[in-house]
Order: structure tokens, then sequence, then C-alpha cells
């Protein structure tokens, strides 16, 4: 009684699988699945009374209503307690709920992956919007490196108008860092932006990489040299069609904090240690 | 001429939007309602909904959840934008009507013990006692249901798994069903539970194939109340829907919710477009729907007759499968169905192929929502059914090009109606009165 059920959405099965064998658990036995008049259906094939329920579900890009819809289901059978996630847009988001909201940051798991990948270079931190500053600053002091900004005007969603870099990058590796990267307009006019400035090599390290529409021929085609992303997105063949792309898996954090917030323990220490 | 009033209309049913403004005199708001390029919706009311009265028209039809996700948004940005008030109204209510378990080829769902596992070697406590790393795994599994494992074999594509639900891979012969893909769902990529309907006849293999645990009854999420609070968490003021499945419905709202009804159209219609209709009867296709049948047929004063599906066994040979029986006598008789759906048209067509068994001269189909998803349109077209009625709180367009028989009913000057009423606070019940 009273264990770690973890069920699984659709979206993201392969993280889910992680997490559960970083747990040493099966997941729950659950189905969702399409009516043919496309309403969500999910069949409950175990038990889930008195147990501490965690769903994972992630957005897949192009099924994130039907993911929501799945996951409020899935949810309604039990009612939603809890919630973890990881690097929220905006962290204000965590005071709308009125539940408890254990927003988890990739930073030390992308501080661990800077260390081991890019530590003889001379970095920059570069943040690819006004928004992001804080974030990038951040990582920036951490590693005890200098930081720039490139300021963009965005004249409609999921368009990019011009950009001014600030800050000194001349040749320099330059880091761009962001939560989320979407069409990646962004961040190949930034990187470009970058380039332009005088950097030798630029290297994106998002978290969230959702790469939705064009953005793999947008990548390949843009001066980066690397897109670093994690897990949190069902990456699907992606890897394989931009070589460019390097995934740094998120699992043992997710899992950590499933344990932590299972056995009661404080999950702050997630907040600066990544888990091996 | 209405004041103050917006009228708002998703994606789902622009032209019922379009007939329900031209029958109140009021142009269609301007919005803006696409989605982004990961697949979020994207919502942006260009009419200012300060003080307004506002009403937002989306119906179930289609992609529901976009639309049900689209109506909440737009709720919620008329409400921040500070509407005096506003009214979701569903033609077609989302996830009204789901079944206890998925629709099974076989007739009744049987919940017969799984053969894989013997009774004797599973327990209760069947998952580890302390999650750890490198922990062993649960003796009562077996080796297929490793995840890892079954990732391995199993390719990313739809439909094209062996069979694979959830890691359980269906072994004895006897239930094998030939995997025919499943039409796709495109980009939708996922493993344990492929994108697939549970009304395809072609695939039932991967519904089959998912057994819950030893000594656990499985059972579906019912996701009704939670469409219920999603629309009141948004902001919805009002709830106005068409014929709902359950009356009983209205109850899990906390705020007003006016169930119409599409009897009086459909009763007009049995009077004006059926010759003698005095002699004809009025036939229930299942039990449910006797209510809503007895209503018209004694309000037209017609006779009665009920078709019953057995879910007992008969034989042991064919106990899988439902049969029907009718109550009452429709010998040398106009039938005519009467129900609140028809989605697979499964249901429909074997009441009307029952009927004419039983030498009914003609079968008429009066349903008031036609969803028609998967082969609906096909099946009816070949099915003993002579005319189908339904109304058009669902876009009803493609089918009716499909489909020779259907005839369409509008709904709009219902709503329209109702929407004047809600506006300027006038009673709706007169609404129900028709007889």
């Amino acid at each position: 009684m009273n264990e770690i059920k973890l069920l699984s959405g659709n979206s993201h099965p392969v993280l889910a699988t992680l997490v559960a064998n970083r747990l040493g658990i099966e997941i729950a036995k659950t189905m969702s699945l399409n009516y043919s008049n496309q309403e969500t259906s999910v069949s409950i094939g175990e038990s889930v009374r008195d147990e501490d329920v965690f769903i994972l579900q992630s957005t897949s890009p192009g099924d994130i209503n039907d993911g929501l819809m799945e996951l409020l289901i899935m949810i309604h059978t039990a009612g939603c307690n809890h919630v973890i996630t990881m690097d929220l847009h905006a962290s204000q988001i965590q005071g709308f709920f009125n539940v408890p909201v254990d927003n988890l940051y990739a930073e030390p798991s992308v501080l661990r992956w800077i260390r081991e990948n890019l530590s003889g270079e001379d970095i920059v931190i570069v943040s690819p919007d006004a928004g992001g500053a804080k974030r990038a600053t951040s990582i920036a002091d951490r590693l005890d490196r200098g930081f720039a900004l490139i300021h963009k005007e965005r004249p409609r969603p999921n368009v990019v108008g011009r950009m001014v870099l600030v800050g000194d990058v001349v040749g320099k590796v330059a880091i761009l860092v962001d939560d989320m990267a979407d069409t990646c307009g962004t961040l190949a006019k930034a990187a470009t932006t970058v380039k332009e400035n005088g950097a030798r090599e630029v290297i994106a390290i998002v978290t969230h990489g959702i790469l939705s529409g064009d953005a793999i021929n947008i990548l390949n085609n843009s001066c980066l040299s690397q897109i670093v992303v994690t897990n949190t997105v069902p990456l699907g063949n992606k890897e394989k069609l931009c070589k460019k792309l390097r995934v740094i898996d998120v699992s043992p954090t997710l899992a950590e904090a499933i344990r932590r917030t299972h056995n009661g323990e404080s999950v702050s220490f997630l907040f600066n240690h990544a888990p091996t | 001429m209405v004041r103050n009033i917006v009228i708002l209309g998703g994606n789902s049913h622009p032209a019922l939007t379009e007939n329900i403004c031209n029958i109140l005199g009021l142009p269609v708001s301007n919005r803006i309602l696409t989605k982004f390029s990961v697949g979020e919706t994207r919502c942006e009311i260009k009419d200012s909904v300060r003080g307004k009265d506002v009403f937002i028209i989306q119906s179930g039809g289609g992609s529901v959840n976009d639309h049900l996700m689209e109506l909440c948004i737009m709720i919620s940005a008329c409400k921040t934008g500070s509407a005096k008030r506003v009214t979701a109204v569903l033609p077609l209510f989302p996830y009204s009507r789901q079944p206890d378990l998925p629709y099974n080829k076989a007739g009744a769902p049987l919940s017969k013990p799984p053969t894989e596992v013997p009774k004797d070697k599973y327990t209760f406590e069947s998952v580890p006692a302390t999650p750890a790393p490198g922990i062993d795994k649960t003796p009562s599994f077996n080796k297929d249901t490793d995840m890892s494992r079954m990732m391995s074999r199993t390719s990313l594509t739809n439909g094209a798994g062996h069979g694979l639900v959830n890691g359980l891979s269906r072994t004895n012969s006897e239930n094998v069903v030939d995997p025919t893909p499943a039409p796709a769902r495109p980009g939708l990529t996922t493993l344990q539970t492929q994108s697939f309907t549970t009304h395809d006849l072609q695939n039932p293999a991967l519904i089959n194939t998912f057994q819950a645990k030893p000594g656990y009854k499985r059972w579906v999420a019912q996701a009704g109340t939670l469409v219920a609070d999603l629309l009141t968490c948004a902001g919805a003021d009002h709830v106005v829907a068409l014929d709902l499945h359950d009356p009983q419905y209205q109850g899990f709202f906390d705020i007003p919710m006016d169930n119409l009804y599409g009897r009086p159209l459909l009763q007009r219609y049995i009077q004006q477009n059926i010759p003698d209709f005095k002699e004809a009867v009025i036939v229930s296709p299942d039990a449910g729907g006797a209510k809503r049948a007895t209503a018209i047929a004694d309000s037209l004063g017609m006779e009665f007759a009920l078709i019953h599906k057995e879910r007992r066994p008969t034989r042991i040979t064919d106990r899988q499968n439902a049969t029907m029986m009718l109550v009452g006598n429709v010998a040398n008789r106009v039938c005519i169905l009467i129900d609140d759906l028809v989605d697979t048209a499964n249901t429909i067509t074997r009441a009307a192929k029952l009927l004419r068994k039983e030498r009914a001269t003609t079968v008429y189909a009066l349903i008031t929502h036609g969803v028609f998803s998967g082969d609906a349109i096909q099946r009816i077209n070949l099915s003993a059914i002579d005319k189908i009625v339904v109304t058009n709180s669902v876009p009803q367009d493609q089918h009716r090009r499909l489909c020779p028989k259907l005839d369409v009913l509008d709904v709009s000057p219902i709503f329209a109606e109702a929407i004047r009423r809600i506006h300027h606070g006038e009673s709706i019940s007169v609404l129900f009165q028709y007889d």
C-alpha cells in the first residue's frame, strides 16, 4: 500500500520508461486511446486506490490538446495534489496553482554537460532574448564566465524581427541558452547575429526541444555547430535528421524528484545538483 | 435586434454560428483562432467584450480535444477581458457519452480472467516494496512486460505493433486477429498505446490485448464531470446544450445549464414528411432511449416498439454475440427509429436490419446528433435504413455529399431563440413546450 505508481501518457513513453527503470518499478497498466469520434478514453488496468500516483506526460508537438485531455482524464480519476515540472517558461506560473508546484531546473544537468564537453574553451553565455537573461546569467555566474544578451523585436508569434547583440563575444565559443526551442527561428537568427559579431563557434543549449515545423531544416542550415536539448520532449527520429543535435537525459532528476516527493524529502537539493 | 451582445464561434462549426447570427441579426465577432506551430491553441479576440454578454458557440464533433481546448481558452480570454457574462453554447456536448468499456466487435465486454498467469501465482502486493535502482522486477510479470526490451522490438509507427498494448503480447492464437495497420492519426508516434479507434473493426487485436493486472477489473475513466469542471473553471457562467445523452448530466454543473430539445424538430419532420405517420411505429433502438422515443410516440399518438439488446449468452459457441430482440409488432408498417446520437452507426444499422427482418416496409432513422465517425456513412449506405434524418449540431455538409439517404434539419433557430431569451432574461421553458 501507498507505493509509487507511475502512469504514462501517450506523449513520451521513452522518458517514462527511463524514469521507471531508474526507480526500479513498472509503469502502471493503463491504456489510452482515441475513439473514432476522436474523444479520448483512458482505461485503468490496476488499482490506484490509496497509492501515490505520478502521471508523466510531456507535450508531443502537434498533439498538445490530445495529450492534455489525456492527462486531465487520468488526473480526474484521482485528483491532482502536486505538480512537478521542469524549467517553466515563466516561473510565475507556479503561483497560479492551488497545489504545490515543484519547478525543477535543467540547469545542473546543463552545467555538467558544459563542464564535461567544453571545459578548455573560452566560452561566453548568450541569452537570445531579454526574458531569458536571468537563466543565462545564472549559468554564466556558476561557470564564472562572461555574458552577452541579444535584444530582438518580435512583430508576430513564431516570427522574429531584427536583432542587436549587447556584450563581447569576439573569438569566443558562444553558448546560446534558452528554455524552449520551437521553430528555431529565434535560435538560428541569434546564432547568425552572434557569429557576425565575431564569435568563433556558436552552440545552443535548450531545455525543451520541441523542434516543430521546419525546425530541423533551419537548424541544419544554421551556423550553430551543436544543439543540445534535454529529453523532456519526445525527439523521435530528429537525432538522425539533425547531426548537430545532442541530448541530455534528465530522467535521473525526474526520478529523484518522484522518489523524494514520495518519501517526503526535500526537493530543493535537485535545484543545484543533478543526480547521475 | 439585441444589443450589448457578442457572439463568438469556435472552429468546429462556423456555418452554424453564422446561421444563428443571421437569425439574431448580428455580426459574428472577430477572433483569431489558430494553432502555434507546436500545436498549442492560439486565441485572440479582436472585438471588445468588456461588459458584454458573450455567447461562444462550439460543437463537439471533429477534433474534439482541440475544440474543447479552444472553447476553454476563449471562455477564459473573454472572462479575463471583463466580459459581463460568458455563455458556452455546445450543440453537441463533448464526452457526454462514453461506454464503460471500449467497444468490442465480439459484443458485450466480458471480464474473463486472464489466461496467461495462473491464479495462484500472483499476490496482491505485486510491486517491489521500496523502489530502488537495480531491484528485481515483480516475479509475476513475464519478460514481455519489460518496457525497454519491448521497445527494442516495437516500431514506432502507428498500428504496426504486433498487438502489443502496455507490454502484453497476445500469445493464445485463438484471439489473434490480422494486425492490419489502423488508419494513423498524423504526427503521432506512440509506443505502448498506439492510436487506434475502439470502433476500428480491422484492428481489434490491440484493444483485446490490453489486460488488467490479475485480480483487478479494469475500468474506463469517465470524462463527463471533467468537462463540466473544465468549463466552469475556465469561467463559463452558463452552459447551453442540445439533447444531452444523460439529462442527469445537468446536475454535474454548479452553474446554470440549459438542455434544449431537438424533439420538436424531429416531431415536425415526422408530421410533415412521413405520409400517414399515424400508422407508423416509433422504435427505440435500445432500452436507454426508450423514454425519448415514447415521448414522441405519445405526443403524436403513435404506436411504439423497442429493441432490446440481449447481453446474456445464448449458446456457448456464440456467447460473445449480443443478440437483438424486438418487442412490439412492426410487420407491414413504416418504422421510425429515434435516438439521440449516431456515431459509428452500429446500433442503428443493426436495428434497421432487424426491423426489415420483422417485415417493416420502410425504415426511417431520426437522430439528433449525427457524428458519423469511422465508416458510419458507408455502413448506413449499405444498410436497410431508407432515410436518415439528423440535425446540423455538427457539420453535415460532407456527410450529405457521401450519403444520399441523409436529410439535415437546421437547429440554428432553436439556439438563436435560446440565446435571445437568455440575453433578455426571458424564460426559455417555452422552448420545451411544443405540443
